[in-house]
């Protein structure tokens, strides 16, 4: 997947919940009809950096399984990024599309 | 802004986000071993992916390299005893000389607000001049806004009961004590309430060192009367221990300005416009700044201009400079302390290219450990980073060592020059800063060249080894050269004869005057003491001079003469001084008694100014030349280039006069016989008799002092340079140890073999050379005003330096080599 997309896609999933590191990797999968996978060598280290830059946070809850796990959260900073992030999406998809119809 | 809170909070607390993203990445795993998947990749790689996001790679690697640094160092002592000692040296000499410049000029002084402490002097285009009179002072201080106070110290010496030696006294403003924020050991100091009102009792401050020698510490000294020049005063109080006074004019005793006339009757030192007397200093009224108070202060000078037309200087202006530390610094003292900085610098470039040629040395002996590190996958990048932090660990501890060097090296210069006592050799902030400052310089200079070889394994040493060598021997050669001119010139001054005699020459200074005299007195007195003077066994020739030699007064026209700078040394001689002082007179004659409008010109100022003619009889400013005398430097030793102008005494000199006595024999036993008959002629005077050969003494151990401190520096630098080589050529050789054993075998002589290991030196060495004896003859012209008369391209002393310099280079490069040659030719050539 494009790489800079994967921040993108995280904020919009946790938009709807908190979710441990598994559970957003599955979600992703499952709600791009299998089409987008997202590797653990890619996900913690992406979820590190949005942790730096304060776009979620983590917390310590118990996972269906029964087992103590973080799930992670959306924070009003990460709320705004999103937002300034899908509208780039929008714009700059829009432009691509332009082109490739009519060039 | 929150995420520096958020980087720093995972430094703090990096054990337990590290178990959390471990036990996250755990979860994850399980689960997905559930699901039935299992392709996980590097787990230890992902971990170190997702802990780079936190942005600290950098201080981790850093960690590792200083500890790796640390026991890579630790497993070679004899590098590191060596780098460290070598890098004290060199480092410690720029500490020692920064410290006592931090001392001198940086460092404020310990009283009150020193910041806003200026010394004011009066200045004109043509004339220089430290002091100004009191009553010029005082105007100063009554109308001046810029300025909330106004200091003023004066010099003297008094006789103290009936002792033999007089004491050294300073007069100061009442208002001194206080606005220097100082408070008394014992009694009180000087209040301008009390001390400066129209009547108030004689009252002296003691100098606590004094007290504590003439009066054993005694506290009860406060309140009893002694006698200064023979005067009853009570003591008040005494200064506090440590206190550093201004401009490192200490005292033995202090006494209120005012009461300068009780002491020496008939002086008009508080009313005279037309003479100098006192030192002044100003305190910057607050929000003032400096060159305000020049604005202001150049106003009223042009005021008084109008009240005292003679008295004032056309053009005057009354400069300031900063007066709250040690000593005043005026720029032309900056060429001075630039000229050390690069000398010191020197030392440190010849110091790093030392270190640097072993570090390249080491480097080609480590090329295994390098292969094997860029095998696995290091990038240069990372070598580069891990050798200059070598490099930096090794100056910071040499830095470290270096400091301590120059710390005791300073507690010992202060020891033994009878420093003021608040002056210690602790390093401040400033001293710190720089040490700090000279470890990361050092690591560039030594280390950046050779990590940046290394790291990319170039086979360029050969060259690099060559430029290191040459850059040493280069810096070597001018601190060898500038040693041996000041060496030269230290044996100029002391065996050659200076133009004057001062073996057998007493100055006697009467203070005439300090005690008011009139000039008609004064000449009087003056024909009196001179008849009895003349009248003594073994006195040959007794003359007058306004400004004694070797004393403490000196005069001095700096103008151009033909577009060439000169400095004049003017002095106002009576007809006999040529003869006392053992001038010889070339041409033309000495004066008649009392001549009017006549000079007497200094052969070198005769040539400059009339060049190719005969001078006498030409006209000089308002005076005719009536003879020239032998170049005599009395006022100006170190300076060669001085040229000395002689105008006959007028009767209007007369009170400022110094006597001088020439004798046959030793001058010591006219001492006491001149104090008597200066005091039978008048009890009220303390004449100052002093040995023109003390003052030259003094001033010759000054020149010994500088001389074998350079010299010990030049050699320290040219034993680095010698061991330097001494190291490469001997890990050159090592390294060729086959190459020449074939050699021998195949029948080459001895000399050829040592050409052929020799031969990569050779170029730089003598470039090398070139490039200093060259750089040193550039520059040295500085040096000229210190060399007393030594010409600063003096061929002997370049010739020595060279010598001494090859001699040590070729013993550096020979005893290696010829420690190859006397090899066991079979076993060498059999081991690989």
């Amino acid at each position: 997947m494009p790489a800079g997309a994967l921040p993108m896609l995280i904020l919009r999933v946790l938009q709807s919940g908190s979710l441990h590191g598994y559970a957003l990797a599955q979600r992703i999968h499952i709600l791009s009809s299998e089409v987008l996978a997202v590797e653990e060598g890619l996900l913690y280290p992406t979820l590190q950096k949005m942790l730096v830059k304060g776009w979620v946070t983590a917390e310590w809850g118990i996972s269906e399984t029964n087992r103590k796990v973080r799930f992670y959260r959306l924070t009003p900073e990460g709320r705004k990024h999103l937002k300034a992030e899908l509208s780039d999406y929008d714009r700059v998809t829009q432009a691509i599309q332009d082109i490739l119809r009519t060039a | 802004m929150g995420e520096i809170f958020r980087r720093i909070r995972y430094l703090i607390n990096r054990r337990r986000f590290d178990a959390e993203l471990e036990s996250d990445m755990e979860f994850h795993r399980e689960m997905a071993a559930r699901a039935g998947r299992s392709n996980f990749g590097n787990t230890l790689r992902m971990r170190e992916q997702a802990r780079e996001a936190w942005g600290w790679t950098w201080l981790d690697r850093l960690a590792q390299d200083l500890s790796y640094a640390a026991r890579t160092l630790a497993h070679s002592p004899g590098f590191t005893v060596t780098a460290v000692l070598v890098l004290a040296i060199g480092i410690g000499v720029n500490v020692a000389a920064f410290s006592l410049f931090n001392m001198v000029a940086l460092e404020p002084l310990p009283v009150r607000d020193p910041d806003s402490l200026v010394r004011l002097q009066r200045r004109s285009p043509e004339i220089i001049s430290g002091q100004m009179p009191y009553a010029t002072a005082m105007f100063y201080r009554d109308h001046a806004k810029t300025l909330s106070g106004v200091l003023t110290m004066m010099g003297a010496r008094l006789s103290i009961e009936d002792d033999l030696e007089p004491v050294k006294t300073n007069f100061v403003s009442a208002n001194f004590f206080r606005e220097l924020g100082a408070t008394a050991a014992y009694g009180r100091l000087l209040v301008a309430e009390r001390d400066e009102a129209a009547n108030a009792p004689p009252v002296v401050v003691l100098g606590h060192e004094f007290w504590q020698r003439r009066f054993g510490a005694d506290p009860d000294i406060v309140g009893k009367v002694i006698h200064l020049n023979r005067r009853p005063v009570t003591v008040v109080g005494v200064e506090p221990f440590g206190f550093p006074s201004l401009d490192g004019q200490g005292a033995e005793v202090w006494l209120p300005m005012t009461q300068q006339p009780y002491f020496f009757e008939g002086s008009k030192v508080l009313t005279d416009v037309s003479n100098g007397s006192v030192r002044v200093w100003g305190r910057l009224a607050r929000g003032a700044t400096a060159s305000q108070a020049e604005q202001e202060l150049l106003g009223l000078t042009n005021e008084l201009r109008k009240q005292y037309p003679k008295d004032i200087w056309k053009d005057e202006y009354i400069r300031s400079d900063p007066g709250g530390h040690l000593h005043v610094m005026e720029p032309e003292m900056y060429k001075v302390t630039e000229m050390v900085g690069v000398l010191t610098l020197l030392i440190l470039a010849v110091t790093c290219a030392n270190l640097g040629g072993l570090q390249l040395a080491r480097g080609v002996a480590r090329e295994r450990e390098m292969g094997i590190r860029l095998g696995l996958g290091a990038s240069a990048a990372r070598i580069f980073r891990q050798l200059l932090t070598e490099s930096l660990v090794l100056a910071l501890i040499g830095s470290a060592a270096g400091l301590l060097l120059a710390w005791a090296t300073l507690k010992i210069v202060l020891a033994k020059t009878a420093s003021p006592v608040w002056l210690s050799a602790t390093p401040d902030w400033r001293v710190l800063a720089f040490v700090v400052a000279m470890a990361l310089m050092a690591t560039l200079l030594f280390g950046f060249a050779p990590a940046l070889q290394i790291a990319r394994q170039r086979q360029r040493k050969t060259l690099a080894r060559q430029l290191l060598v040459g850059a040493q021997i280069a810096a070597s050669c001018v601190l060898l050269i500038v040693a041996s001119l000041l060496v030269r010139a230290a044996q100029h001054a002391l065996y050659t004869n200076p133009g004057f005699g001062y073996e057998r020459v007493v100055s006697i200074d009467p203070g005439l005057g300090q005690h008011g005299y009139t000039p008609a007195a004064a000449g009087e007195y003056l024909g009196q003491m001179q008849s009895r003077l003349e009248a003594l066994p073994g006195v040959t020739v007794v003359s007058l001079v306004k400004l004694a030699p070797l004393g403490h007064s000196i005069a001095r026209e700096d103008t151009e003469i033909n577009g060439r700078k000169a400095s004049i040394y003017p002095n106002w001689v009576d007809e006999r001084y040529f003869q006392a002082m053992e001038i010889p007179v070339l041409m033309g004659r000495s004066f008649l008694p009392k001549e009017k409008n006549a000079v007497v010109v200094s052969e070198a100022l005769a040539r400059r100014q009339w060049p190719g003619e005969n001078p006498l009889g030409k006209k000089y400013g308002e005076n005719t030349v009536v003879g020239v005398a032998g170049n005599a430097h009395v006022n100006a030793m170190n300076d060669g280039d001085s040229l000395e102008a002689y105008y006959s005494a007028q009767p209007a000199d007369m009170p400022d006069m110094v006597v001088l006595v020439k004798s046959t024999g030793a001058p010591d036993g006219l001492t006491p016989i001149a104090k008597s008959i200066v005091e039978s002629l008048n009890p009220k005077l303390f004449p100052e008799i002093s040995l023109l050969r003390s003052g030259f003494r003094k001033d010759m151990e000054q020149v010994e002092l500088v001389a074998s401190t350079v010299t010990l520096i030049g050699l320290v630098a040219v034993a680095l340079a010698g061991v330097g080589i001494l190291g490469l050529v001997s890990f050159s050789v090592s390294q060729r140890l086959k190459e020449i054993a074939i050699r021998m075998a195949l029948g080459a002589t001895k000399v050829q073999v040592l050409a052929a290991v020799l031969r990569q030196f050779a170029w730089p060495v003598a470039l090398g050379m070139a490039a200093g004896a060259g750089i040193a003859a550039a520059a040295s012209g500085v040096l000229r005003i210190a060399l007393y008369g030594v010409s600063n391209l003096d061929p002997a002393s370049y010739a020595a330096a060279i010598l001494v310099l090859m001699a040590i280079v070729g013993l550096a490069a020979l005893l290696p080599a010829r420690r190859a040659l006397r090899m066991d030719l079979a076993k060498t050539l059999h081991y690989d």
